[in-house]
């Protein structure tokens, strides 16, 4: 049972909201350590705590509003002039901006947010009263401090100001007003019950001044009426999306043209089951089919886009991640963001953080080099990491590129047969583009040190399975001495998948057509055997040939006339099949209970028939298990002549 | 006491606070509320649309709330126009300044709708007068 129960529509309202508002403020204080002047900016950070202040006062949360308080006199008086930005006043602003973070993700989950750190609540009183290297030490006795704190809610002033509001309201209007006792009595002591039941009614307010300490309760209160189950926890993934209502009105607009369309189509049919065959009939027809046709792919396009948030989202937590990391080691690191306006599905910005955080972090800790050895390299001392983002075609690019000292292919292939990763024989047939691969396979790490940044080898394996679920690429670029470019693909949207369908053994199969890169007629003279396994040489690059009735272990009806080059991971091979049926966007349904190896699902066809769709990834990984199961089938085949 | 009817205007660039702001003032009755995101949005509602009473936050982007309180004013339609400042804020030097500029009342965040009702009836009584 939360303690905000009955709130927590509100609750995730604010959270959005704040949430979003503070990692502005985390951007606009990277920006201010560069310019530490710039009033703007100043005016804009106190802003942002003061409404966060403003809204956890309403939602009770005491130990939020005592930080952002405090937080917000410190840029009234930088603002002001009367204090000036020194790095260690920076650092306990960072901290206070992070504890109000670590706060977020405690009312996320529901429960009321611990006091704040007595230590930080000095340093920050201490940087107000303007002598923070007082403070600088842990102070040993922190009680002192709290004591004599300003009060940490403005609440308390309600009281205290009303009558001077009236007083003055009176002689500024000159209205004579009765003179009511308008102060509400002073709120008597409370105890917590009866402060959480005040939550629970929404109306907060008048009891923080009262026990400002005392509203979080030692344990969860039992609670008399149930909170209504508005789709579960709060917490994890958010599950509430804000929408353009352009975009909305879009959708409405689409859905009420294709009812007219539907009925349109309705008196058709009556008149076509009625006898009428009319080449006008017939035309209304086709013309319906046609504009409902339109109508359905501006609907889906619609749909699509209300799920498209820009990336920017996701982006702005990263400037004070790189800061952060980059002060921590002791580095000089820009992080420059473009791009950020690039929209992608709602989930998979979601799921894209954790790979882009790892990302980032490995930028500016094995990217870029220090300050030091970067002078010594005839490079400029601070190092550039860029983040872009854009659209290219049917997808999305991101890129983090950093100007540091690149990868060494020989020194990741060494690395690899080392830990036994791969073997030698393997290693060796492996070319530059391959080696810088070998950092994706589980268990690699290339620091010898290992810190407490990154390093621990659990990384990049991780980042790719992530891509790889929501169907996109990852790709690595490095130049020794120069840097390294790391690319994501992303299709647009997961909700429908470009696929190219094939036949072979006399059934439709779809594959996703983010993985084809060509399509080649299979002229059986150049079929050539190496190492027992049929291939064939296509512009240079000699790859493997695999039936896909052979992946399938179905016996093939046919000899197959066309190949499919298709793209893995890391590897490319030509799929051969009988035929081809065409490009399609399908919405993939999920098996249930069921799941075929290979198989990723199943979706109608024009023609109303079933078409599984392949998960490639799963069909290859089945068939290097079961030693080459594909060019076994192949060489079976031979009554195909090969 | 005032009728339910009133149409509000919600000023206030945190949408959190607006929806706060709007579900108190429906608790006590009022359902007919409109929202701004800050005083230049504000003030093109009120010229554009009828207003019976404004309630606004001070610290906004673009137009604070006693940037617009000035401007809502100085303007010959809308001066008459009760208008209530919220702030986190109770310096004396700000309660002076909105009560030069012409608020009718003033009330400090966290508040109840037990206060807000108290503030308005009171704004409500002067304007009686």
């Amino acid at each position: 049972m939360s303690d905000f129960a009955g709130m927590e529509e509100l609750l995730q309202d604010f959270l959005l909201e704040s949430t979003e508002l503070l990692s502005d403020v985390d951007n606009k204080l990277v920006e201010l350590e560069k310019r530490p002047n710039d009033r703007a900016l100043l005016n804009d950070i106190f802003r942002g705590f003061h409404t966060i202040k403003g809204g956890a006062g309403f939602l009770n949360v005491a130990p939020m509003v005592t930080i952002c308080h405090r937080t917000e006199n410190l840029f009234d008086k930088l603002r002001n002039s009367e204090l000036g930005l020194s790095s260690e006043l920076m650092d306990v602003i960072l901290d206070a901006t992070g504890a109000v973070r670590d706060m977020f993700t405690v009312l996320s989950q529901g429960l009321p947010p611990p006091n704040p750190d007595p230590a930080m609540l000095a340093a920050l009183d201490a940087a107000l009263a303007g002598n923070l290297a007082a403070v600088k030490a842990p102070t040993a006795a922190p009680a002192v401090p709290v004591v004599q704190a300003p009060p940490p809610a403005p609440a308390p002033a309600i009281n205290s100001n009303e009558p001077n509001w009236e007083a003055l309201h009176q002689a500024v209007t000159g209205s004579a007003q009765p003179a009511a006792a308008s102060v509400p009595p002073a709120p008597a002591p409370v105890d917590m019950a009866a402060a959480a039941t005040m939550v629970v009614e929404s109306a907060p307010a008048e009891l923080i001044p009262a026990a400002p300490v005392a509203v979080v309760p030692a344990a969860p209160k039992p609670q008399n009426k149930p909170a209504p189950s508005t789709g579960g926890p709060i917490s994890g993934q958010e599950n509430t999306i804000r929408i353009d209502t352009v975009r909305l009105d879009q959708v409405l607009n689409l859905s009420g043209e294709i009812g007219l369309t539907k009925n349109r189509l309705t008196t058709l049919r009556t008149e076509i089951l009625q006898g009428n065959m009319e080449t006008n009939t017939l035309r209304s027809l086709d013309e319906a089919i046609s504009q409902l046709d339109l109508l359905v792919s501006d609907l889906q396009n619609a749909v699509m886009k209300t799920r498209m948030q820009p990336i920017g989202r996701l982006f702005q937590k990263y400037p004070r991640l790189a800061r952060d990391l980059a002060r921590q080691l002791g580095k000089e690191v820009e992080l420059v963001i473009t791009g950020e306006e690039t929209e992608l599905d709602k989930t998979m910005i979601e799921d894209l953080n954790d790979p882009l955080v790892h990302l980032v972090r490995n930028a500016v800790d094995h990217g870029v080099e220090s300050a030091d050895e970067r002078i010594a390299m005839g490079k400029k001392p601070q190092s550039l990491i860029e983040l872009t983002a854009e659209q290219v075609g049917d997808h999305i690019v991101i890129e983090i590129t950093d100007d540091g000292k690149g990868m060494n292919p020989e020194v990741l292939r060494r690395k690899a047969i080392a830990k036994g990763l791969i073997d030698a024989e393997t290693a060796n047939s492996l070319d530059e583009k391959q080696c810088l691969q070998l950092i994706f396979l589980p268990g690699f790490s290339t620091k010898d040190q290992i810190s407490s940044v990154s390093g621990r080898g659990v990384g990049m394996d991780v980042v790719r399975t992530n891509i790889q679920k929501l169907n996109g690429r990852i790709d690595i670029n490095s130049i020794q001495g120069e840097g390294t470019r790391i690319s994501i693909s992303l299709p647009l949207t997961l909700a429908i998948l470009p696929v190219l369908v094939v036949r072979a053994c006399n059934q439709p199969f779809a594959v996703p057509l983010a993985m084809v890169r060509e399509i080649i007629p299979i002229d059986t003279t150049a079929i050539q055997e190496v190492s027992g396994r049929p291939t064939i040489v296509v512009r240079d690059e000699i790859l493997p040939l695999k039936t896909l009735s052979g992946l399938l272990n179905w016996q093939p009806t046919q000899k197959p006339n066309f190949g499919v080059l298709m793209q893995s991971a890391e590897k490319s091979f030509i799929l051969a099949v009988d035929s081809f049926v065409g490009r399609d966007d399908v919405v993939i349904k999920p098996l249930q209970n069921i799941r075929p190896k290979g198989v990723a699902g199943a979706t109608l066809s024009g023609d109303g028939s079933v078409v599984l769709v392949l998960d490639m990834e799963d069909l290859l990984a089945g068939q290097m298990d079961s030693s080459a199961n594909g060019s076994i089938m192949l060489r079976n085949a031979d009554n195909f002549s090969y | 006491m005032a009728d339910k009817n009133l149409r509000f205007l919600v000023v206030d660039d945190f949408s959190t606070m607006r929806r706060i702001v709007r579900n108190l003032l429906k608790e006590l009755g009022f359902t007919n509320v409109d929202e701004a995101e800050d005083g230049q949005v504000a003030l093109h509602k009120l010229k554009t649309q009828h207003f019976d009473f404004i309630v606004s936050d001070w610290n906004m982007p673009n137009m604070t709330g006693i940037e617009l309180l000035r401007a809502v004013r100085a303007d010959a339609q809308l001066k008459h126009l009760p208008f209530l400042m919220i702030t986190a804020e109770a310096k004396r030097e700000n309660i002076i300044e909105a009560a030069t500029a012409g608020a009718s009342g003033y009330i400090v965040k966290p508040f109840t709708a037990a206060t807000l009702e108290e503030k308005m009836n009171k704004i409500f009584q002067n304007l009686n007068k």
